[in-house]
C-alpha cells in the first residue's frame, strides 16, 4: 500500500437507542485519528424550563426529561429538595419510593435487553420478525416489562411520569389489596430473568475487549444492593460526597453534539451504570442473583463493555427478589399513619443535590431554592452524558483491532457497542448551565 | 400472529419521533401484540433497525418541532403518509419546552449554553400543526394506551376519529371524588385541562397539574381568578398554567398587569 490512507466510518443514525446520535471514525494511516458521538436530538433546555417553578412542581416537569427513567428523575429531584430543607422522609414513604424504584429498573432493563440490544444478537431485523421467529425471548420483554408497569402504576399511579410522588411523601400510600397481586407476578417472573441471564451469558460477542474502564457509582445506603444514597466511589480508590459533584464532573460543551462531555479526576473517560455497579456491589447481591453473577463473565473482571447488557438482566433478577421483600414490609402494614404531606414549616431558601443510580447510571439533580420555594438555578447531569467519553475511547479501541474487518460488520459492531451502554439522548440533551438567564 | 405473506397486505403504519422524551414510542411499544396482527410496521427507528421510507398510510409523529432538522423531517413525513397523526403533548402542544419559550427567548437559552459561537440551532418548541397539516391530534403525556388503540381503530377503519376535548373535571365527576380544589384548597387545573387520564391524580388526592394540556375553550382568566381567591401568587398561577404548553393566545386577556378578579 502506497501512501497515507484515510478513510471515514459514519453511522448517520443509531437505530434501538432511545433518542436521535450518530457516530464518525476517522481514520488516518492505520490509526484513528478521531471519534465523535454526535447527539442530534434537539435541545431541550430542562434546566431554564425549571426556573421560577415552585418545589412542588418539580417532579413533574423533571420526569418529562425521559420517559423510560421517568421515576428516576422524580426521585432525584425529590431527594435534591428534601436535603435543601433537611426533611428525614418516613419509613412508609423510603419503602415505596424503593419499591417505586425497582419497577423502573425492571421495565427499563427488559425494554433496553430484548428490544433494542437483543435483536442484534438474534439477527431479527423488525418487530414482526422478532415477535413471530423468537416467541420466548418477545414473552420474556411482555412479562417482565408489564411486571416493571405494573409496580410503577400501583405506586405511582401509571407506568411512568409518575403523579403520585412529591417532595415529603406520596399523596395516596397503597394499600394491602393493591399490593398483594404483585407476589404472584413476581415469583412467576424469576423464570423470566433467569432465562435472560442464561441467554446472555451464552452470547459470542462480536467484540472481545473494550477499552479499560474506571468505573463510577453511588454507595448504596444500607448493607443491601440499592440505588440511593450520598457518597459516590469509583474504580481507582477515590470517594467523595455527590454534593460535590461540580468538582468531580468536568463538563464541557462539545462542537459536534447537543449532549455535554463529562470526565472524571483529570480528565480521564468513566463508566457508570449497571456493570459499575456490580463491579463494587457484587457482593451485596441476594442468593440467586450472586450465584448467577460468580458464573458469568463479569466475575472473570476481563474488559468488555458489551457484558453490560448481562449486568442488567443480573440487576433485574435482583430486583425482583429485592421487591418481594417491599412488597411483603408494606402489605404488613403498621406504619405510622400519614396524612398529607407537611412540609410548610420546613420550606427555606438554599442548594441541595440529589443522586440516585438510574438503569444507565448515577443522575444527578442540584437545585437553588429562594425562601418561597421558587427553582432559581438547577442543574441535571444524565448519566448517558456521564458515559460518551467512555464509549468515544471504546470506539476507538474496538476500530484499532477490527480495522481489516468488512466495513459493514465493523460498522455493525460499532452499534452493538453503542447500544450495551444503553444510551438515551433524550435525557443527554438536556446538559445545561443557564443560570445567567434571568426569568423574564 | 400473521405469517409474512399476509403481511404484505395489511395497512402500513410508521412511528417516528421529533424532539421529546420518547414516552410514546414506549406506549405504542408496550401495545405491540395488540397492533401486530392488523399492520405493518414500516418504520420505527427508535425499536427496529430494518425501516423503509416509502408511502404508509398512518404515521404517528411524537415530540415537538425544536430544531431544523425537525422540520424538514417532518416535512418529508407529512409527503409520504396519507395519514399523519400527532401523539402526545409534544406534539399536539410542544408540552414543557413550549411552556418555557412561552417566558423566555431561545435564543438566550442558547447562547448562556453552549456559547454566543455555537453551530446549535434551536428553535423554541411548537406543536406539529404549526408546520404542517395534521389529520389528528392525540394528546396525553403519555397518551393513554386504549385511545390510542381506538384511534388505530377506527383509522384502519378508513375513518378519522373523533377525539373530545373535554375537561377532566368530567372524568373526575364521573368518579365520584370530592373536588381537591373546593374542599382542600390544592392548586387543581382539572377545570381548564384536556380530559384522557380518568382524573387520573384528583382520584389519588393530588391536584391536576394539567400534562394532557389545555381542554377544549378553557376559561383561564375564571380559573386564575378562583387560585387566586385561594391565595395563590398570580405569577405563580400563570407559570402553572401555561407549564404544559398552554398558548399565549388562551392567556391574551389577563396579562400580570391586566386587571384580574
Amino acid at each position: 500500500m502506497s501512501g497515507i490512507e484515510r478513510r471515514t466510518i459514519e453511522i448517520p443514525e443509531i437505530c434501538r437507542v432511545e433518542g436521535h446520535s450518530a457516530v464518525t471514525v476517522d481514520i488516518s494511516d492505520g490509526r484513528v485519528a478521531n471519534v465523535q458521538l454526535e447527539v442530534f436530538e434537539g435541545t431541550r433546555f430542562f434546566e431554564r424550563i425549571v426556573l421560577g417553578h415552585q418545589y412542588e412542581e418539580m417532579p413533574h416537569i423533571t420526569s418529562r426529561v425521559c420517559a423510560i427513567c421517568s421515576t428516576g428523575h422524580v426521585l432525584a429531584a425529590v431527594r435534591a429538595i428534601e436535603n435543601i430543607f433537611e426533611f428525614k422522609p418516613s419509613v412508609h414513604t423510603n419503602l415505596c419510593r424503593q419499591l417505586m424504584h425497582l419497577g423502573m429498573i425492571i421495565e427499563s432493563h427488559a425494554t433496553h435487553i430484548c428490544a433494542l440490544a437483543l435483536p442484534d444478537f438474534l439477527k431479527t431485523p423488525d418487530l414482526l420478525d422478532f415477535a413471530t421467529k423468537h416467541q420466548k425471548e418477545f414473552e420474556v420483554w411482555t412479562k417482565l416489562r408489564n411486571l416493571g408497569a405494573s409496580i410503577q402504576t400501583i405506586i405511582g399511579g401509571r407506568p411512568f411520569h409518575p403523579v403520585n410522588l412529591h417532595v415529603g411523601g406520596l399523596s395516596r400510600y397503597p394499600l394491602e389489596q393493591d399490593l398483594m397481586p404483585l407476589l404472584r407476578i413476581l415469583d412467576e417472573s424469576r423464570t423470566y430473568a433467569l432465562h435472560l441471564c442464561d441467554l446472555l451469558s451464552g452470547l459470542t460477542l462480536p467484540i472481545e475487549r473494550t477499552a479499560e474502564a474506571c468505573f463510577l457509582a453511588v454507595v448504596p445506603d444500607g448493607p443491601g444492593y440499592g440505588y440511593f444514597g450520598e457518597v459516590v466511589r469509583a474504580s481507582d480508590g477515590w470517594e467523595a460526597p455527590v454534593a460535590n459533584y461540580k468538582e468531580y464532573l468536568n463538563e464541557r460543551v462539545v462542537a459536534y453534539s447537543h449532549a455535554k462531555i463529562s470526565t472524571h479526576l483529570g480528565g480521564k473517560p468513566f463508566m457508570v451504570g449497571a456493570m459499575a455497579r456490580l463491579f463494587f456491589f457484587a457482593d451485596r447481591l441476594g442468593k440467586t442473583a450472586r450465584s448467577v453473577f460468580d458464573k458469568s463473565p463479569l466475575a472473570s473482571g476481563k474488559a468488555c463493555s458489551l457484558w453490560n447488557n448481562l449486568a442488567q438482566a443480573i440487576e433485574i433478577l435482583e430486583a425482583i427478589e429485592q421487591s418481594i421483600v417491599f412488597v411483603e414490609q408494606l402489605a404488613a402494614g403498621g406504619f405510622e399513619s400519614e396524612g398529607a404531606t407537611h412540609l410548610d414549616g420546613l420550606v427555606k431558601a438554599g442548594r441541595g443535590v440529589g443522586a440516585v443510580e438510574c438503569p444507565r447510571g448515577t443522575l444527578y439533580h442540584y437545585y437553588e431554592l429562594d425562601e418561597k420555594g421558587k427553582i432559581v438555578a438547577a442543574d441535571m447531569i444524565t448519566p448517558s452524558a456521564q458515559n460518551t467519553a467512555q464509549i468515544e475511547l471504546d470506539i476507538c479501541t474496538v476500530v484499532e483491532q477490527q480495522m481489516a474487518l468488512d466495513p459493514a460488520l465493523l460498522q455493525s459492531s460499532l452499534e452493538t457497542l453503542v447500544r450495551a451502554y444503553d444510551p438515551c439522548n433524550t435525557c443527554a440533551t438536556h446538559m445545561v448551565q443557564i443560570r445567567s438567564v434571568k426569568a423574564k | 400472529m400473521t405469517t409474512t405473506t399476509e403481511q404484505k397486505t395489511l395497512p402500513c403504519i410508521a412511528v417516528e419521533s421529533l424532539t421529546g422524551c420518547a414516552g410514546e414510542l414506549l406506549v405504542i411499544l408496550d401495545n405491540l401484540e395488540q397492533l401486530l396482527p392488523f399492520v405493518r410496521i414500516v418504520s420505527f427507528p427508535f425499536a427496529q433497525s430494518k425501516n423503509e421510507c416509502g408511502p404508509v398510510d398512518i404515521t404517528f409523529v411524537e415530540g415537538s418541532v425544536s430544531q431544523p432538522h425537525d422540520i424538514e423531517k417532518l416535512k418529508r413525513i407529512r409527503s409520504n403518509s396519507r395519514w399523519l397523526i400527532a401523539i402526545g403533548n409534544c406534539a399536539v402542544w410542544g408540552c414543557v419546552q413550549a411552556g418555557a419559550c412561552s417566558r423566555c427567548h431561545v435564543e438566550d437559552m442558547l447562547h448562556a449554553v453552549y456559547g454566543d459561537e455555537s453551530p446549535i440551532k434551536a428553535l423554541p418548541a411548537r406543536p406539529l400543526s404549526d408546520f404542517v397539516h395534521v389529520d389528528a391530534m392525540l394528546s396525553g403525556c403519555p397518551i393513554n394506551a386504549t385511545q390510542f388503540l381506538s384511534v388505530t381503530a377506527s383509522l384502519l377503519k378508513d375513518h378519522l376519529p373523533y377525539i373530545t376535548h373535554k375537561p377532566v373535571c368530567l372524568e373526575c365527576k364521573l368518579r365520584e371524588n370530592p373536588c381537591v380544589l373546593i374542599e382542600k384548597n390544592l392548586p387543581c387545573l382539572g377545570p381548564v385541562t384536556a380530559a384522557g387520564c380518568g382524573a387520573l391524580c384528583p382520584s389519588l388526592g393530588a391536584a391536576c397539574y394539567g400534562c394532557w394540556g389545555p381542554c377544549q375553550s378553557p376559561q383561564m382568566a375564571a380559573m386564575a381568578t378562583i387560585l387566586q381567591e385561594k391565595g395563590y401568587q398570580l405569577d405563580e398561577v400563570l407559570s402553572r398554567l401555561q407549564t404544559f404548553g398552554a398558548p399565549d393566545t388562551l392567556f391574551a386577556r389577563m396579562k400580570p398587569d391586566a386587571e384580574v378578579a
